[in-house]
């Protein structure tokens, strides 16, 4: 038996809000049938995560990794027949994580905050050159003075504020 | 045709020679590539997106003010860059009170996001801007006789409702008419409409999952088909079916013969007589007999 003692019964609310309603997930499986992750180890069984937040159970919410292992393809969005639009939860998902244990927060955000960029671009320079690019693509990588700005714009958001230990530069 | 070229992270970072082919052809075709001066990260999937909805939908609207205020459309060859910039602009146009908060932090930047922006895939553009007949007529070396297979981007595909462009949106076409555009024959296998796997977590938190799900598609390709190449449209496909083809070979024996992958724009550039030094350059997997058969050398 499901002890539910300690479960919060408003999970969903705080999740979710931004998401389709996922009271009405009736645990189909249709979004695990067509999921690439659900054939990891450990898989992603994204109707499992659906079914904690209703029943509110946060503690093995928070420690549940597998929201974390979806490839981003959006089959589960666009074939889940009750509308709960089971990717944009595990994004909300993930998002509550990171606001509840900053160990789950990304280092891309840092990383991009810090660069603008996901992907270093100090060593690509000869390669660039080699095929007739200029050595430094026209994004922020060649306006420092634009990448000031765009890092005082995320200064103000709840993510940098609430992390700066996460945010030199 | 003008359009803002967005680059995206990994294209001009990992295969520049993707940026170099779309530069070349894209022209070539009648489509002029603005550059869009100052864009950062989409934001990808796993970053902003996973941590602070607000932070991420600002980072987003950042690219878009630089589409607007130059007046072109934005296109894109990363569908992961494609799909996250299409659900940004969707949000923010449906969310007054999280379009202000982002509105205020872009002021800050001096910036404006003014709702205008139209977010392009490169074969949305390829194949209903230009058209399979001019790009025909364009080629130097045609595939004629040569065999090939497609890899759909999953985020050109699902949902539809936000990303779609090709009908319907479980039978995709477009990638492949744009294949047969160049001469080439486009044979099915099953697991065509699968993603890669390459995208989002599953790499990097399920190696052996993510691998043996990109396996079981190239050995679909390999025994059911008799492609020369595999031709996408996404930096994430190209460079993770290069990549498993690789450790597929490791694997001996039940590996097969591997196939090479090419973008779109680098088959269309070799087509069009470009130089395989500057449009196809990089790669795990050899190319270079395939190309040379390309170019009749």
């Amino acid at each position: 038996m499901l002890d539910l003692t300690n479960a919060n019964a408003d999970l969903w609310r705080e999740i979710t809000g931004s998401c389709g309603d996922i009271r009405h997930c009736f645990n189909c499986s249709t979004c695990v049938a067509g999921c690439p992750a659900a054939e990891g180890n450990p898989p992603l069984f994204i109707r499992d995560l659906v079914r904690k937040v209703l029943l509110g159970l946060e503690e093995s919410l928070l420690e549940d990794e597998t929201p974390w292992l979806c490839v981003t393809c959006s089959a589960c969005e666009e074939m889940c027949p009750m509308g709960v639009h089971p990717f944009e939860v595990c994004l909300a998902i993930r998002r509550w994580q990171t606001r509840n244990d900053d160990t789950y927060i990304p280092a891309a955000v840092a990383e991009i905050f810090e660069t603008g960029h996901t992907q270093p671009l100090d060593n690509v320079r000869e390669k660039r050159r080699a095929v007739g690019l200029e050595e430094v693509p026209p994004t922020i990588a060649r306006y420092p003075e634009l990448l000031e700005k765009f890092r005082d714009m995320l200064r103000d958001t709840d993510l940098v504020k609430n992390n700066e230990y996460m945010f030199k530069g | 045709m003008r359009y803002g070229l967005f680059l995206g992270c990994n294209v001009p970072a990992v295969r520049p020679d993707v940026e170099r082919a779309i530069r070349l052809t894209m022209p070539r075709l009648g489509a002029e590539l603005a550059d869009l001066e100052g864009s950062v990260c989409c934001p990808a999937f796993g970053a902003f997106p996973s941590a602070d909805e607000t932070a991420s939908l600002a980072v987003s609207a950042w690219n878009f003010s630089l589409a607007e205020e130059k007046g072109v459309e934005l296109v894109t060859q990363c569908g992961s860059c494609y799909s996250s910039l299409r659900t940004a602009r969707k949000r923010l146009l449906e969310d007054a009170e999280i379009r202000e908060a982002v509105d205020r932090l872009l002021a800050k930047a001096g910036r404006v996001f003014r709702g205008t922006v139209v977010v392009r895939h490169m074969i949305d553009v390829l194949y209903n801007d230009i058209g399979p007949e001019r790009i025909r007529g364009t080629l130097d070396f045609p595939l004629d006789g040569m065999k090939a297979v497609v890899q759909y981007p999953c985020h050109t595909l699902f949902p539809s409702e936000v990303v779609g462009f090709d009908t319907p949106a479980g039978r995709p076409h477009m990638l492949r008419d744009l294949v047969e555009a160049l001469g080439a024959e486009v044979q099915t296998y099953s697991r065509e409409l699968q993603c890669c796997g390459g995208a989002g977590g599953f790499v990097k938190g399920s190696y052996a999952g993510a691998s043996e799900f990109a396996f079981k598609k190239l050995r679909a390709m390999g025994s059911e088909t008799e492609a020369e190449l595999i031709v996408v449209s996404c930096i994430t496909c190209l460079e993770h079916l290069d990549r498993m083809q690789g450790e597929l070979g490791k694997k001996g024996g039940e590996g097969g013969c591997p196939i090479p992958v090419f973008d779109y724009n680098q088959v269309l550039a070799l087509c069009m007589g470009f130089d395989p030094a500057e449009v196809a350059s990089i790669s795990i997997m050899p190319r270079d007999g395939l190309i040379a058969r390309i170019r009749r050398a």
